[in-house]
């Protein structure tokens, strides 16, 4: 079920189980509606806004679901010393994924209507969407890129390794649209 | 672009030299392409065993503004809308220099010289400027308070404070408002065996090695016709060695 926090669940199922198995701020959020709807199906309303994870369409990440939305703060605050500081490059799997803001982004980056990559400013972009709802105030994209550049360097499993940079508009990338051409998506890049 | 980051004068950053000695000495264009870094297993850290050096032949005919664009076109600088043209980032900047009694001039390409003893990192309150041990110098963002002391400190005036937020930045350099930034020898391209990419648009002017291996491009030309450091007097080492200044 890797991302699909569906909190629009009903009291009694909750009951029935997978109590411990929810993450905690749900699992809490679920508690304390339950002493106002006792044996009711809880309306999404009551709950607050729902968050809108993108489905992953079974692609696995670095880690299960589970750690990964927990270790997640501290891989990458390890990877900020590791890498920066002592010139660690290597992959998180030891072979194609790679425990670095930037894998994060390229696999995890969401497209709106118009096919164009979302950015941190849109509550849709994928990190924002679960830290907006747990009030995490984060300041990575003030300097990171917030959004997969043109690149040869996705992982197998990224859904945007075939994606066609030669239409991206212009102004969207720091590239021009001419560079993202030669360099998407197969051959060398900048960063390959 | 590349127009807000143009050749600079020797007013502007009033940059100061030891001596200006007009006697050039030509080096054999280098081979390209180093061997070490491609070796290193990248799941370690790096060790000070290597050191990454670059040597700069001044008496070549390049135009070195090729370098300042490659340098902004691989970090993605120059995006800053608000900013003076002299408070924008500059990683590397050509400086011409005149010797006023002969009437010689000449210019050169200054970028970080990556001290071997960097002032820089000694005045950091926050260890936010570093020194990797390969011995490429750098700033650990994630630590700097934009304090500006490195900048103070910097004989060399090859630090910038971005000023304002920016959007947009390269994947490979995060950068960002409030902190200070320099020259990083490509360090995300030589982490990757590639050449920084100033040195990659030189042809040959620009030599870029391993100072401790003696078998190396840099070593060997260093060995035969020398090298000289900017502001030797200063005792900082630097990484970054010039021929004929
Ligand atoms: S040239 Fe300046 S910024 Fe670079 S290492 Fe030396 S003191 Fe630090
Ligand atoms: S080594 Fe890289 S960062 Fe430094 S001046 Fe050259 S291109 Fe710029």
């Amino acid at each position: 079920m890797w991302l699909q926090l569906n909190i629009n669940f009903s009291f009694s199922s909750l009951l029935k189980g997978s109590l411990q198995k929810l993450p905690l701020s749900v699992a809490g959020l679920a508690l304390m509606a339950s002493f106002t709807t006792v044996n009711a199906e809880v309306e999404q309303d009551e709950l607050g806004p729902r968050i809108e994870i993108p489905d992953s369409s079974g692609k696995s990440c670095v880690l299960p679901e589970d750690e990964i939305r927990r270790k997640h703060p501290d891989m990458l605050k390890h990877d900020r010393i590791l890498t920066l500081r002592e010139g660690v490059r290597a992959k998180a799997d030891g072979n194609n994924l790679d425990g670095s803001l930037k894998q994060c982004i390229n696999c995890h980056a969401i497209k709106d209507d118009n096919d164009q990559y979302v950015r941190i400013d849109n509550d849709k972009h994928f990190c924002v969407s679960c830290h907006k709802y747990a009030a995490v105030t984060i300041d990575c994209f003030q300097c990171h890129r917030d959004i997969p550049e043109g690149s040869s360097n996705f992982h197998a499993l990224s859904g945007h390794k075939n994606t066609d940079f030669s239409s991206v508009t212009p102004g969207s990338y720091g590239l021009t649209v001419k560079d993202m051409a030669n360099i998407a998506p197969e051959v060398s890049s900048d960063d390959k | 672009m590349t127009s807000k980051i143009e050749k600079e004068d020797l007013s502007r950053r009033n940059f100061v030299f030891g001596s200006i000695a007009a006697a050039g000495l030509t080096v054999a264009p280098g081979v390209m392409l180093y061997q070490t870094a491609n070796a290193r297993d990248l799941s370690k850290p790096v060790s000070s065993k290597v050191r990454w050096g670059m040597l700069i032949d001044t008496t070549k005919d390049v135009d070195w503004n090729k370098c300042v664009e490659a340098c902004v076109k691989e970090h993605g600088l120059g995006n800053e809308e608000h900013s003076r043209a002299d408070q924008r980032t500059q990683y590397i900047r050509v400086v011409d220099v005149k010797n006023k009694t002969t009437g010689y001039s000449m210019s050169l390409p200054v970028m970080c010289q990556h001290c071997e003893k960097p002032p820089c990192v000694d005045v950091c309150p926050t260890g936010a400027s570093m020194k990797r041990e390969d011995g490429i110098v750098l700033v650990d963002r994630h630590r700097c308070i934009g304090c500006r002391y490195c900048m103070m400190a910097c004989p060399y005036k090859a630090r910038s404070f971005v000023h304002e937020t920016l959007t947009d930045q390269k994947t490979t350099t995060p950068r960002g408002k409030g902190c200070v930034e320099s020259c990083n020898m490509c360090v995300n391209r030589v982490d990757n065996g590639q050449l920084p990419a100033c040195v990659e648009v030189s042809e040959g002017a620009i030599v870029f090695g391993d100072l401790n291996d003696p078998e190396s491009d840099i070593s060997r030309l260093l060995a035969k016709h020398g090298g000289k450091q900017i502001r030797a007097d200063l005792k900082l080492n630097p990484g970054v060695q010039y021929q004929g200044i």
